[in-house]
């Protein structure tokens, strides 16, 4: 019932504003769409989405196909399709796709249309699918993954932290008592990788540094980024091996695994491995929210689950994919429960189970109440662009894992923090003029 | 009563026919990509929007100022170079151990050529378990033997983090280049040994000349033109690819194995900035055209010999 009245808003709306979308089963014979989206870490949810697609096809007679693929070959699947001119109808994107804007459709009705609904989207959502200075909506972000530190609580208890880290503070102090005391490190990545990048980005953040501020002009090199890449760095030495210079997207997970880490920054989906594995290890595995610095507490969201509709889908194509997008909103319930709460909703509205099953794990973890810190995971949780928008610089920024490097290289002892910071913030610069002068980035 | 003649008693006309099907391949698989990444290089090109506007020079001037970037060409340059010394070392050593007559020798050589009949991704994925920072097979033997492990000769450590060590990630990185593209050069090596007229050497032997006389003085100057093609095609293979890298180190740690190649993806498309990447791969190209033109010239000078 509540579903169906969902529904009728959300149709009532499309109405109203009279954006094409057509109604329910309402398209010509033969209408297809296709999607391209990552093999979700959780094969369940993968799974789960194939059946709900088909049965959405059926109900509205479209023909749908889905098609996964690993997600390092999203964005290049989706560059050569947009040059091609012919491909899927739908992609889902896990990174902001805001350098592909000029060859995507503007889905601001759909967005405002899934805001009239389902009310406010969350901040790190937004920002990651509309650009201030075109006021375009390139994307519709339906989901993101909190990034919580996951730490293991008998070594943190040991070493005087029950709860696990709450500051960078307790983590150097923590960290290092228990890497001098067992030989197990902290594993926060420094190389070239997305969680390093991601993790790197945090501790900055939390220290006060961003790589822009709110009007898209690059602050990097700020005393408040020299003083995050020098704490990374002592971390580094004091409480990490050189492993992190080697880390990879797996290696969160592995160490989780071998129980060779104290504490990590992930997704759920180490812990979710891990209790696939050994329950009683699983539940040794505690989480912490973002870990708090002098300037606040912030985490990058692990990855943002993004749909865009390239600018050559036309029609009766274009007006089922439009509706096919809204209508996965709808079921978002479904979308997190088969995620194994990988998955958190950017409409909130759209999961009203999400708090019971964050006090009551419905997958099993023990203690139930293992992910009661996600919470408060909007508090925290914020996008690469923080605290202005994810831009296309931005996301060059990412790309180059400039961060990570600038970060490696002083805790490798090659560049003072200073020397780091100037340099990494020069090449910024040059990434943001080039897509400032094409009018993608605003600032200056 | 003039005779008829066939067509294909022309022989221009047969040689152009023949030559047809490659010229084609090399137009359409190298040259159409290779004009497309010169246009690119030169407009402002996106992954969302291949509109192409010329903007003269602007790329490739805002690339040279790229502090990244001139490590990056300079690290290829590097590899390349060092991997070439190696490949040609031990390709020249395993053409003449496989031209020689013993037991096994056809299995000897199927079991070499292996490294370049094997995808190189597959392979890649098989090092980077090899070189697994944490759980490398390597480490674990050297553990065992006491080279690794408190007290241990090479490390305290457990592991020598062979791909995030910056000196061990190089090495790393070159090792497996030179793995990989070794049996090539050997094989073209063991054409043209294979080539040196037998009448050649039957008379340094007459002669009383000895092996590494034959060798030094004989076998590898005639060689010497297919040495050169040899080298040229590891080189030119080296300096573009990115798989290597891409696999096993994504170029890190920080940038000390990044190549031209894997910097031109990173910024042309996951970095979105395309007429960029082109202008990143295409800084390549005098380079290797260069190198090409003086060592094709060198092999011919040594054929005229």
């Amino acid at each position: 019932m509540k579903l169906a009245i969902r529904l009728l808003i959300v149709l009532s709306i499309f109405a109203a504003l009279g954006v094409g979308v057509n109604a329910q089963g309402d398209y010509a014979e033969g209408t297809e769409i296709s999607l391209l989206q990552w093999s979700h870490f959780v094969p369940r949810y993968d799974e789960w989405f194939d059946a709900y697609a088909a049965e959405w096809g059926e109900a509205n007679g479209v023909g749908v196909t889905v098609d996964h693929v690993n997600f390092t070959e999203l964005f290049s699947t989706l560059a050569a399709e947009i040059d091609a001119g012919d491909g899927h109808t739908i992609v889902e994107v896990l990174f902001s796709p805001a350098s592909f804007i000029d060859g995507l459709h503007d889905l601001r009705d759909i967005n405002e249309a899934a805001a009239e609904a389902h009310g406010e989207r969350t901040a790190t959502c937004h920002a990651a699918s509309y650009l201030p200075i075109n006021d375009a909506y390139y994307a519709y972000t339906h989901g993101y993954v909190p990034d919580p530190g996951d730490y293991d609580i008998a070594l943190w208890t040991d070493a005087g932290y029950p709860d696990g880290p709450k500051t960078y503070d307790d983590l150097l102090e923590g960290g290092r008592a228990i890497y001098e005391a067992t030989g197990i490190p902290v594993g926060i990545g420094m190389s070239p990788e997305l969680d390093s990048r991601m993790a790197n980005r945090a501790a900055i953040w939390s220290f006060g540094g961003s790589i822009q501020d709110e009007n898209e002009n690059v602050v990097l090199n700020s005393e408040e980024t020299i003083a995050a890449v020098k704490y990374l760095a002592q971390l580094q030495n004091e409480a990490m091996t050189d492993e992190v210079f080697g880390w990879t997207a797996a290696s969160n997970n592995q160490a989780l695994i071998a129980g060779e880490v104290s504490y990590i920054l992930n997704s759920n989906s180490a812990y979710r491995s891990l209790q696939k594995i050994d329950e009683a290890a699983a539940a040794n595995i505690g989480f912490t929210p973002a870990l708090a610095g002098p300037a606040g507490a912030y985490a990058s969201s692990h990855v943002w689950q993004i749909y865009v509709i390239p600018k050559y889908v036309e029609g009766d194509e274009l007006a089922a994919a439009k509706q096919f997008i809204l209508d996965h909103t709808e079921n978002y319930s479904d979308v997190t429960y088969y995620s194994e709460l990988y998955n958190f909703p950017c409409y909130p509205t759209t999961v009203p189970e999400l708090d019971g099953w964050l006090e009551a794990d419905p997958w099993g973890s023990e203690p139930p109440n293992k992910f009661e810190v996600l919470k408060t995971v909007n508090d925290w949780s914020v996008h690469l662009g923080f605290p202005g928008v994810t831009n296309p610089a931005v996301s060059q920024v990412f790309a180059e894992s400039i961060i990570p490097n600038m970060v490696a290289q002083v805790a490798l002892g090659e560049q003072t923090a200073e020397d780091a910071v100037a340099a990494a913030h020069e090449r910024i610069e040059e990434i943001f003029a080039d897509w400032r002068a094409r009018g993608m980035v605003g600032g200056m | 009563m003039p005779s008829l003649r066939h067509p294909f008693d022309n022989q221009r006309l047969v040689g152009t026919l023949f030559l047809a099907p490659a010229l084609l391949y090399i137009v359409l698989i190298v040259g159409f990509p290779f004009l497309l990444a010169i246009a690119f290089g030169f407009s402002d090109v996106t992954v969302g929007n291949t509109e192409l506007n010329f903007v003269g020079l602007r790329n490739f001037e805002a690339v040279w100022d790229n502090a990244i970037f001139r490590q990056v060409f300079e690290t290829t340059i590097r590899f390349t170079l060092i991997s070439q010394v190696f490949i040609l070392l031990f390709a020249n050593i395993l053409a003449i151990i496989f031209t020689q007559d013993f037991t096994g020798k056809w299995f000897a050589r199927f079991i070499f050529i292996l490294p370049w009949a094997t995808p190189v991704s597959l392979a890649m994925i098989g090092w980077l378990w090899m070189l697994d920072t944490k759980y490398s097979p390597i480490d674990y033997l050297l553990l065992q033997t006491g080279f690794l492990g408190r007290g241990g000769i090479l490390s305290d450590d457990r592991n020598l983090f062979w791909l995030a060590s910056p000196d061990l990630a190089q090495i790393s990185v070159i090792f497996v280049q030179v793995w990989r593209m070794t049996p090539l050069a050997t094989v073209i090596l063991m054409a043209g040994l294979s080539s040196i007229p037998t009448d050649i050497l039957d008379q340094a032997e007459v002669d009383g000349s000895r092996f590494m006389r034959t060798l030094l003085l004989i076998k590898l100057p005639l060689i010497l033109p297919i040495m050169v093609i040899a080298l040229l095609f590891s080189m030119i293979t080296m300096f573009g690819d990115m798989t290597v890298v891409y696999v096993l180190t994504r170029g890190g740690p920080v940038d000390y194995t990044r190549v031209l190649g894997l910097y031109s993806f990173q910024v042309g498309i996951e970095g979105g900035n395309l007429a960029q990447g082109a202008a990143i791969s295409l800084f390549a190209f005098p380079l290797l055209l260069a190198m090409a033109i003086f060592m094709l010239r060198t092999a011919s000078r040594a054929e005229v010999r």
